[in-house]
């Protein structure tokens, strides 16, 4: 192990040292067993990411200025990161376990898919921050802290895991998480204080509770002394100044009013035909009896020998006689013409029922 | 018994057979009871016991249901005593040796008429051979369908060019020195054109209501044509009205409604459509037989009950000119041009040439080309119009989308499509398609009647929506049959299907990378057949 601070220029008479030449001089100096590294960057992808130190239970420490995309990328448990200063987009993309404090703002995606760690900000995040971050329940969840806001489609698809944007210094911006949080979130906790709008309807904005206040108070102290502004504490810690946004449970859908309700609550009173047509607006089954039949038998007597035969094949025994007189049950016939058919002396004949309503 | 002669209608010269197992039957009446064309009844047979020994043979009598040959109650297959068989015993089979056409005529003396749709099947849809084949991938990013957010809406009315805009200067400000000709931006897919009296009132009220909820609790802004039959008064003077396109054909229905009402309107409508002709049956003008003309049709019509038919073309109007000045004016001097006005032709080797003259309007006042294609239905056609006459609808919406491009002037007058679009499946990949081709919406009547519950088809089935018998209570105005048709469940189905085809339609432009409607990005589109991508010019693959 050596304790000595490895510091690295990467701009050196006009010549800028690569990333790939940056990287591979980190890991050299890592497998010299360096653990603590002050690098004045130059615009450098992925630095302090993907690396762990020599010795088992040792801690990566990187302080950087001006660094490029991807600080922290893929970064691991036992790694810790400083950036004095702006940070561009993507950081701690994939973070799997690095404490991250950018001491400024961070460009798009600051914590895209990250699943462990915690990432510090002490300024504002840009677009799709947040997006895609997860949680494996074998690790502790990722944390996100923003002190101020983010940009427009923040925590898309999100997974798993926290943020917290703390609407600090956020006077004259409509919405502190941007326009079109949350779109196809799925996962995860987002807290958030200040005044939002245009989140996406798969989610549910709710009060804190007890635990969230608990967790919040904690956190809170923590982030503020890793960006230095302690200070701030009690003007954050104002409750009911934050919410929080969770996903609705899998499967839930809007619930609209159905056309059944609209149309006889919204819609024209008795309907647009109402004043030419009194519709009930019941529906007929197949087959229908009464109003509902296309046919309607009628009887005639005159050559009626009272055999019943028809009375005993009406397959909805719809047929009734009184005093040799026979009718239908109106509530019972379907108008087959069974009767018509199986009648000797053709005593029944089927009528047309097609009318008009009125 | 009784003999047969030669030249009676047979039952093997119907179009529909109906097999029937006496063994599965329990005779209980629902299959005849169903049947709204009396195609099918009860009787009891005589069957010959055969003789076992020296006595006569002696005859059973046994009840089966047989099917009636006569020219006004023949099957026309539509399946309801399928569906209301506990047993399965009874199912209509289509007739290969189908003469009813030639007999008919033979017999009446007369022109044989049908509804719902062209039967005379080709070779295949011309958009089922076309693919969306220009994916963003890398070159730019796809959207997510689910969760992007897309602009639908297209525009309805005359759309003016930059240096046609009446702009000036007025002390550093910019201001129009007249009206811009009245313009809506409506969600792509315009619904009805279906007339009252062609359809049940309870199917038209759905298609209202269902137009209504998609506007105010979807927030869809889809409007819906009345067709030519006119408007009930009580839809007119609610704020409803905003969502309906006013339709004016050659018969005029229920203007005298409209006109008298228009004291008391409270919003304005959503446009007007003059319709000239139908691609259903091009060239010749709408028919509603007198069995569907029920006394509130003869109301909002002012007809007694009789065959209407409306003549084959306006009779005031002679030539494009002419119909431009006059009727366009006309129609939008009667909202004190406040409505944009468009107009429906059936498709036409000609639809260019209507389409340039259109194209030089001198007043702005021509809001809207719509085309019909040879695909579209109909409630009630003569069979040779709706078999024999019409252009299909793709080629000559990009003729016309062409014409105005080569002119530099394409979206100036907004052209929608229509004509059998969903026959075989997807209504959304064929409305895309149709955009990507040039349109910049489309409508559809055909595909609505099939959401609430039509069950016919193009090769034949049912297909009696002029008979006024319409065994699913949508084409027919009888009491008994109108009520089978549950309103709620009609509009809930179009609200739903209107749903689903908006998340299609944005599943097709996420991949193409458009967050609007991709109008005339015919780059986007594929295919196999070199003849038509020749014809379309769009790319050829293999």
């Amino acid at each position: 192990m050596n304790k000595e601070t490895v510091k690295i220029k990467t701009l050196i008479d006009n010549k800028r040292m690569s990333t790939q030449e940056l990287l591979q001089l980190i890991t050299s100096k890592i497998n010299d067993g360096y653990t603590d590294f002050d690098i004045e960057a130059c615009g450098q992808h992925n630095i302090g990411g993907s690396s762990w130190a020599k010795e088992n239970g040792e801690e990566l420490n990187f302080k950087i200025t001006n660094p490029g995309q991807r600080v922290g990328a893929m970064a691991l448990k036992g790694t810790k990161i400083y950036v004095e200063g702006s940070a561009p987009a993507d950081v701690g993309w994939l973070n799997s376990g690095a404490q991250i404090t950018v001491n400024g703002d961070c460009g798009d995606t600051a914590s895209h898919c990250a699943a462990g760690g915690k990432i510090y900000v002490s300024g504002r995040v840009g677009t799709r921050s947040g997006a895609l971050m997860k949680h494996d329940p074998k690790f502790e969840p990722p944390e996100f802290w923003v002190l101020k806001n983010t940009g427009s489609f923040s925590f898309e698809f999100m997974g798993g895991g926290i943020a917290v944007i703390c609407g600090f210094d956020c006077g004259g911006i409509d919405s502190v998480l941007g326009n079109r949080s949350c779109v196809g979130m799925v996962g995860g906790t987002i807290y958030v204080r200040g005044t939002f709008s245009g989140v996406a309807s798969c989610v549910e904005i709710k009060s804190l509770n007890e635990e969230d206040i608990n967790f919040l108070r904690n956190g809170l102290l923590e982030f503020l002394i890793a960006i230095n502004k302690s200070g701030l504490y009690d003007s954050l810690t104002d409750f009911s100044q934050w919410k929080k946004i969770e996903p609705l449970p899998a499967g839930t859908k809007e619930k609209k009013i159905s056309v059944s309700e609209f149309r006889q609550t919204k819609w024209i009173e008795g309907g647009i035909f109402g004043d030419f047509i009194q519709d009930d607006f019941k529906v007929y089954p197949l087959p229908a009896t009464g109003d509902g039949r296309v046919r309607i038998p009628e009887w005639n007597k005159t050559d009626c020998v009272n055999c019943g035969i028809c009375l005993n094949n009406c397959p909805e025994n719809a047929i009734m006689e009184t005093d040799k007189i026979y009718s239908t049950d109106n509530n019972k016939c379907i108008g087959c013409g069974i009767c018509e058919a199986v009648c000797p002396k053709l005593c029944w004949a089927l009528k047309s029922n097609r009318k008009e309503i009125s | 018994m009784e003999a047969v002669k030669i030249n009676q209608l047979h039952l093997d010269d119907l179009p529909w057979i109906v097999e029937y197992d006496e063994n599965k039957c329990i005779q209980c009446g629902r299959c005849t009871a169903a049947c709204s064309f009396g195609a099918i009844k009860p009787v009891v047979e005589k069957r010959r016991k055969p003789s076992t020994g020296l006595q006569k043979p002696a005859f059973d009598r046994l009840l089966v249901i047989k099917q009636n040959v006569s020219f006004e109650h023949h099957c026309r297959g539509c399946g309801m005593c399928t569906r209301v068989c506990p047993n399965g015993a009874i199912k209509a089979v289509r007739n290969p040796n189908d003469k009813y056409s030639v007999r008919y005529r033979a017999a009446k003396a007369d022109s044989v008429k049908k509804g719902g749709r062209s039967n005379l099947n080709t070779e295949g849809r011309t958009l089922d051979k076309i693919k969306i084949g220009r994916i963003s991938q890398m070159t730019d990013p796809s959207l997510d369908a689910a969760r992007h957010q897309f602009e639908l809406r297209t525009p309805f009315g005359r759309v003016l060019s930059a240096d046609k805009l009446s702009l000036h200067n007025v002390n550093g400000k910019m201001e129009l020195s007249s009206q811009l000709p009245p313009n809506r931006w409506i969600y792509p897919i315009i619904m009805g054109d279906m007339s009252i009296g062609a359809v049940s009132w309870r199917m038209w009220e759905a298609m209202a209501i269902a137009t209504a909820y998609l506007n105010e609790v979807m927030g869809m802004p889809v409007r819906m044509c009345t067709g030519e039959g006119g408007i009930p008064v009580r839809l007119l003077k609610s704020r409803y009205v905003k969502y309906m396109i006013l339709q004016i054909a050659s018969g005029h229905f229920g203007w005298n409604r409209i006109i008298q009402s228009m004291p008391e309107m409270t919003e304005d409508p959503a446009g007007i459509l003059i319709k000239i002709g139908q691609g259903a049956k091009p060239g010749d003008g709408g028919l509603l037989m007198a069995s569907k003309v029920a006394k509130y049709v003869q109301e909002i019509r002012g007809v007694p009950r009789a065959d209407l038919l409306s003549p084959p073309t306006h009779q005031g109007l002679y030539s494009i000119e002419e119909s431009v000045q006059k009727m366009f004016l006309s129609m939008n001097a009667a909202f004190n041009f406040r409505v944009p006005v468009a107009i429906k032709t059936a498709a036409s080797v000609t639809s260019v040439s209507v389409y340039n003259n259109l194209l030089r309007d001198p007043y702005n006042i021509v809001g809207g080309f719509f085309l019909d294609g040879l695909a579209a239905g109909t409630g009630a056609a003569h069979e040779i119009s709706l078999n024999h006459t019409g252009h299909p609808i793709t080629s000559k919406l990009r003729d016309c989308y062409l014409a105005a491009v080569h002119q530099g002037r394409q979206g100036e007058i907004p052209l929608f499509a229509g004509g059998g679009l969903g026959q075989t499946g997807s209504f959304a990949a064929d409305a895309f398609k149709l955009i990507c081709l040039g349109a910049n919406g489309v409508f559809t009547g055909r595909m609505l009647l099939e959401i609430a519950g039509c069950i016919g088809n193009e090769t034949g089935k049912c297909n009696a929506c002029n008979t006024g018998l319409c065994p699913a209570g949508i084409a027919t105005q009888d009491l008994c049959l109108t009520k089978r048709l549950d309103i709620d469940v009609a509009a809930q189905n179009i609200v739903n299907y209107f749903i689903a085809n908006d998340i299609e339609l944005k599943k097709l432009m996420g991949p193409v990378g458009n967050s609007t409607l991709p109008i005339g990005r015919s780059d986007a589109l594929i295919t196999v057949d070199k003849h038509i991508s020749n014809r379309l010019d769009i790319q050829y693959i293999c």
